[in-house]
Order: structure tokens, then sequence, then C-alpha cells
């Protein structure tokens, strides 16, 4: 199936929930759009914005003011509502708030999503990540406990293990759904973690010369 | 030039973003509304390397069986070389990756209408100066790694100094290699000194690094969008008089270099196709 009819479909629903937004179907091919906690709020007391290209700047820096590179963070700012005439918009709009989400969990409905495990992420990095490989199994499951999950501000469910024969230890991260929007379950879009992202690549090449370090400490002790 | 419309293919733009610095990005999705709003591919998208979507989660969201890649990157390197024909899972111009045809186009930075660019961006900036009487300095972060990241400007600098444009004085200078941007004073033999930041966007280079090292602010300021006050040219500085322009790639003309890199790749590639 093809996206749009896919969206379309999810609309004729009664519309749906993805990450921290609430999708509802309006006049005839007419949407809007709004964070999940604001769906009671009367439609005056929120700002109102009537562009796609809104979503980005809605959903460029969370509620305290921070930019919010992975958009999947669960901090996306209250207060307004997005209206929206078309289905081109709406799926626009989406991939600006939560990139590709919509057509992730298409893929995965279908069979057809490819995910990677971690081994393999951090084996095909190069340059200044290289490092990041080293890093131990005990580190790379710590790191999920201590980066992943809606503890931590991300809102994707985790489909990748650590490799072919060994899965992530279970915790809150490794256990998330991918619906934040806890009202909407049963019509919801999970935000789907294919592959570690960036940050937690990152994050593993500190870890792993962290490990590295404290490696040859320990030898320089020993000998 | 008019652009054949390709009703049945996808535009995906291909840039680096950033974690840190929200303006980064900002200049490929102006790009790609401007192209958009022409209605020339049956869908238009970005793709990043630091932010999302990822290239791999990118070909999810595109319904086209055919994409026209095209990275908005400034020179031809590590990105455009290793990475993301590793990302995309490329084997050469055109690839078949998960049941669409990938065509890899060249970055817009390599393409010959840069030049044109530069020299409306200058003249923007400095419109009552002679060039008679002006240095033009093109500057890029440069690396001893990779010699192609600088190739880009160093055939600017050369199209230019050989072209009518009438500069006293035409050359390049990076961040991190020599000529140095921090000697732009010692670069430019004239009173006035145009620089021409050769990045995409107005991110943590052209914005915060690059002004300190020209001497225009005392330390690494905040992000352009967070900042109230823009700076205004020309800036008084050791002597000179210095006009400093926003990066080259947030130029709304690049998405006119996006599409030459679409055709120019239809022309070398599939000239056989009628």
């Amino acid at each position: 199936m093809r996206i749009d009819p896919f969206l379309e479909s999810l609309c004729n629903e009664g519309g749906f929930a993805i990450g921290e937004i609430i999708v509802s179907s309006l006049d005839v091919g007419s949407f809007e759009l709004r964070h999940h906690l604001d769906e009671a709020v009367q439609p005056d007391d929120l700002e109102a914005y009537t562009n796609a290209a809104d979503a980005r700047s809605v959903s460029m820096y969370g509620e305290s003011g921070e930019y919010r590179f992975a958009k999947a963070q669960t901090n996306l700012k209250r207060g307004w509502r997005l209206k929206l005439t078309d289905l081109t918009s709406l799926r626009q709009a989406l991939d600006l708030f939560y990139p590709a989400g919509v057509a992730l969990e298409l893929a995965r409905r279908e069979g057809r999503l490819e995910t990677q495990n971690l081994r393999d992420k951090l084996n095909r990095q190069t340059g200044m990540y290289r490092f990041a490989r080293t890093i131990s199994d005990e580190g790379a499951q710590k790191l999920v406990r201590e980066i992943c999950g809606p503890a931590h501000q991300c809102a994707r469910k985790i489909l990748w293990q650590l490799d072919q024969d060994t899965p992530l230890e279970d915790s809150e991260a490794s256990r998330y759904d991918g619906i934040p929007c806890s009202t909407h379950k049963d019509r919801a879009i999970p935000l789907l973690c294919r592959e570690a992202c960036n940050h937690f690549v990152a994050e593993t090449r500190k870890a792993a010369k962290a490990e590295f370090e404290k490696q040859q400490t320990a030898d320089h002790s020993a000998g | 030039m008019s652009f054949e419309p390709k009703p049945h293919s996808a535009l995906l733009i291909v840039g680096h973003g950033s974690t840190e610095n929200p303006d980064s990005s900002t200049p490929y999705f102006e790009h790609a509304e401007e192209i958009r709003n022409r209605a020339l591919f049956a869908e238009v998208h970005c793709c990043f390397w630091k932010e999302e979507p990822s290239m791999r989660e990118a070909l999810y969201m595109i319904d086209s069986d055919e994409v026209y890649i095209v990275p908005d990157f400034i020179s031809e390197g590590y990105f455009t070389q290793d990475v993301i024909p590793r990302e995309f899972q490329l084997d050469g111009p055109t690839s078949s990756v998960m049941g669409k045809t990938l065509h890899y186009c060249l970055p817009v930075g390599v393409h010959r209408s840069m030049t044109g660019l530069i020299l409306r961006r200058a003249r923007e900036i400095a419109p009552d100066v002679s060039p008679a009487e002006t240095t033009l300095i093109i500057t890029g972060h440069g690396t001893g790694l990779n010699q192609n990241s600088t190739k880009a400007i160093r055939d600017q600098v050369d199209l230019i100094a050989a072209s009518d444009a009438g500069f006293a004085h035409v050359t390049d200078a990076y961040m991190e290699e020599q000529p140095f941007i921090a000697e732009w004073d010692k670069l430019a033999p004239t009173q006035h000194v145009i620089v021409v930041p050769f990045f995409i966007s107005d991110g943590l280079h052209s914005y915060q690094d690059i002004p300190v090292l020209l001497g225009i602010e005392p330390e690494v300021g905040a992000a352009a969008s967070q900042r109230e006050v823009f700076r205004h040219n020309p800036h008084h500085l050791r002597g000179k008089t210095l006009y400093y322009s926003s990066a080259i790639g947030t130029e709304r003309h690049i998405a006119d270099v996006i599409l030459d890199q679409v055709r120019d790749f239809d022309r070398t590639h599939l000239s056989h196709v009628s």
C-alpha cells in the first residue's frame, strides 16, 4: 500500500495518535493536529497554524526552549493547533513532526521494515565514530537503559537487538511500545526505532572510550 | 533554463544537519519547499546525516519508484563519496534498492552555476563597492584529510578570476588549512573585502566560528535564529572595510542548482532515454 491511502484510511477511522500528537478529521478532507494533552482545550485558547511547514517551527524547540534534534523526544510543546486542508499537507506536516513515522509503521505492518542490530550499526561507522564498535555487550545494555525509553524522553519502540543472538535485556526502555499518548493506544501509530540513532552511537563512543581508559588504568595498576 | 517535470519521480535532498544547531537544516527545507511549489516532482523530501529522517528511513517515506538523490553538500568528499553511498547502499550512478531505482546526482556545490550565485551574493551585500577596488574571498572549512573538500572552492576562485566580474583579487581561505581566513586582511591587497562562506547553512561555522576568526565577534555567539540583532555590513576592521555574507547555501536559487544537477544526471547517465 502507498502512504497516502494508508494515511487516508487512518483518518477515515476517526483520526489517530502519533507520538504526542492527535490527528482528528474535521470536515471532508480537512484535519486538525494538536498536542494530545491539549485535546480538551478550547480552540480559541490554542495558537492557530494553517501551513504544513509550521510543523517544523512548532516542533523545533521543547517546552523549556531546548533544541529537539531527535523528533521522538517527549517534550513537544503544547498550546497550538494546526489545521490542514488536504492529505498532502497532512503527510508533509507529520513528516516534519515525526519524520517517516507513518511510513515506518506501514512498512512494519506489511512485513517489509528492515531493522539493523546494534553491532551491525556500530561496525559500519567510520571516522571518529569507529571506536564505538569496541563497546562491551554489558556497556551497550547499560546504555539502552540510560538513554532510551520514555524515562529519557524518547518515545520510540526499539526493534533492534545487540546482535542476532543477543536481545536487549528487559527494561522499561526495551519494553516500551512507542505510544506516549496513553489515552489513544487503540488507534495509535507507534514510533519505531529500526536502528540505533546518532545520539545513541555518539554516547556509545563516549562509553567505549571510558571502558578503554578504565581498562588501561587497571592494566597499569596491575603492572 | 526550464526543467522538464518528472511527475512520476521523487526528489530526495540529502543534508548534513546538526544535533546542536537548528539553523543547520533550515536551507534544505527551504530548497525543498521552493521545488515542491513548482510541482516538478511527485514528491520532494529531505533527509539527513545528523537529523531525522535518516537516509535509510527516508526511502520508506517515498511512494515513487524512481528517486533522484541530490546531496545538498558544498563539495565532493567524505560525505558524498563514502557516507551517502554507504547509507543508501548505492553501487553506481543508478542503483536498485528496496525495489526503487535510485539516481545519485552530484552535490550542488560542484555545479558550474554556483559561480553566478556567488557573484550575485557579493553584489547584494556590497552594492556600492567597485569590484576593481575589492578582494573577493570565498571561504570554507578545509581539512587536510580530503583534498576534494577544497576543490569546489578553488574551482570557483579560478572561474571568477577568469570571468569579467572585475574583482581586483579573488582568493580562497579556510578555517583549518592555509590560506587561513583568520588572516583575511593579509590576503586582501585592497581596501574593500567581501567574504562569502561556501557552506550550505548558517550553522556553527559560517555564523559562529568564522565571525570570530574575522574579528567581527569577540567570541562564538548564539545560533543565527536565536539572535535578535543580525550583523550589519560593512565592518571596519584591521584598517579595511569588510563585507560578510551569509552562507551561499542559504541562497534561494540553490533550488535551481539542485534541479540543474538532476538535469545533468539525466544528460550524463540517461541520455539514451528519449
